[in-house]
């Protein structure tokens, strides 16, 4: 019986960040730079870095291509169609049902934000289920980054919107009318409420993204890897004999 | 889970990676990466996208509204055509009727005049026929006349010596006298 090889090491290497890129079709594997370090951080490039600007050029040339080809359409005077008409229609849907139905009346100028942070996680949640594919967004640090740039949007616009004075009530919140000590009470309590509640919850899609990424691979590898612990096609059939029979004959 | 520990082990020992390590470096690539990538895509991306819909809406708006106009037009000259319609039956009712009348009002004024002058025509025939009737009857009454005389004449010619005779002048000359 061959020795079963250790799953959980393959897992953890797979779904983990590492300087080496696996290439497509026999290439072998692409070893990235390392060391370049500024004020003391490693700024060397990673797998997830690569495929990170990997799905941002797909994403841009998505997004190009569909944009000039609806133009196109549009000066010629023909009907939407072809593909600037599917990512037309996604765009849409997230402008009018995600954007607009979520941030309400001028969300609109929040659309290319929201459109851009969407079609950039769909394309790194997609790039990962290519064989040699790496998800940037199985990375802490990618989500966390994301998360970190809409929590400033968030709060920046919140100021522009409301003032300073009135951003800040969003924060140290009275309601109107109480006054004196119980004011004081209110803010002791609400303070610390209202700020975790402005953390929660980008900190919160932050680690559920990374978490789905992750646990996705890791159900996907363990899945995968019972062929390699069962060294047989058989437990694709359930045909749970097979590594026994193997064993026996040799 | 010794593979866990194993990873979480051999990270304390360097800068090795494990699904869970926050490289410090990667934020600041994700950072970098995703900025561009919507500072391009906010440049060249999304407007061709979302003005050539908007100016789709635009103008599927502008074509909606132009067609509610136009219905709204066509119902008026519907309605102006009716009404225009309804008057021009009711005028040519009115010039039939008018045109009834006076066409029954002049064949009774023919009628009449033509019996008229038919009476007229009868009175003058018979007064003509009265006339000439009273003409032939005097000229009858002449001829007779003439004609008794002649034939007096004759017999007066022949026995005017009989005695008998002279007894009958004698005896009309008396009728004559008496009858003054």
């Amino acid at each position: 019986m061959i020795q079963a090889p250790d799953i959980g090491k393959v897992i953890f290497e797979h779904t983990s960040d590492s300087h080496v890129v696996e290439l497509p079709f026999g290439l072998g594997e692409w070893h990235l730079p390392t060391g370049w370090y500024v004020f003391g951080v490693d700024l060397s490039p990673t797998k997830h870095v690569v495929f990170m600007v990997l799905a941002a050029v797909l994403v841009f040339l998505t997004v190009w291509y569909a944009g000039r080809q609806v133009q196109r359409r549009q000066q010629e005077g023909k009907a939407p169609g072809g593909f600037g008409a599917a990512i037309e229609a996604i765009v849409l849907f997230i402008r009018d049902d995600v954007v607009i139905g979520n941030i309400g009346h001028g969300g609109e100028k929040f659309a290319p934000y929201i459109l851009t942070l969407f079609f950039f996680i769909l394309y790194c949640n997609l790039l990962g289920l290519f064989p040699w594919g790496a998800t940037p967004t199985g990375n802490l640090a990618v989500t966390g980054a994301l998360a970190l740039m809409a929590f400033l949007t968030i709060e920046i616009s919140g100021i522009v919107a409301l003032g300073l004075k009135g951003y800040l009530t969003t924060i140290f919140f009275v309601p109107p009318g109480m006054t004196g000590a119980l004011a004081a009470l209110m803010l002791a309590i609400m303070t610390p409420i209202e700020l975790i509640g402005k953390l929660v919850k980008p900190f919160a899609l932050c680690l559920r993204l990374f978490a789905n990424m992750t646990a996705g691979h890791f159900v996907i590898l363990a899945l995968l890897g019972l062929i390699f612990i069962f060294a047989s096609w058989g437990v694709a059939v359930g045909y749970a004999e097979a590594p026994r029979r193997r064993g026996g004959g040799e | 889970m010794p593979a866990l520990l194993v990873v979480l082990l051999r990270e304390a020992d360097g800068p090795a990676f494990t699904p869970f390590s926050i490289n410090p470096g990667v934020i600041l690539w994700t950072v970098v990466v995703f900025l561009l990538l919507l500072a391009l895509l906010w440049k060249f991306g999304w407007p061709a996208i979302l003005k050539s819909v908007e100016d789709r809406e635009k103008r599927i708006q502008q074509q909606l509204d132009e067609a509610e106009r136009a219905r709204a037009e066509a119902a008026r000259l519907l309605e102006e055509h009716k009404k225009t319609l309804g008057n021009a039956r009711g005028e040519a009712q009115e010039i039939i009727a008018r045109a009834q009348a006076l066409a029954e009002k002049e064949r009774q004024g023919i009628l009449e005049r033509a019996r008229a002058e038919q009476e007229q025509l009868l009175e003058r025939a018979r007064k003509e026929i009265e006339e000439e009737k009273e003409k032939a009857l005097l000229a009858l009454r002449r001829e007779a006349v003439d004609l008794s005389i002649a034939a007096a004449s004759k017999l007066i010619e022949q026995n005017l010596d009989s005695a008998a005779n002279r007894k009958l002048v004698d005896e009309y000359l008396d009728s004559l006298e008496k009858r003054q």
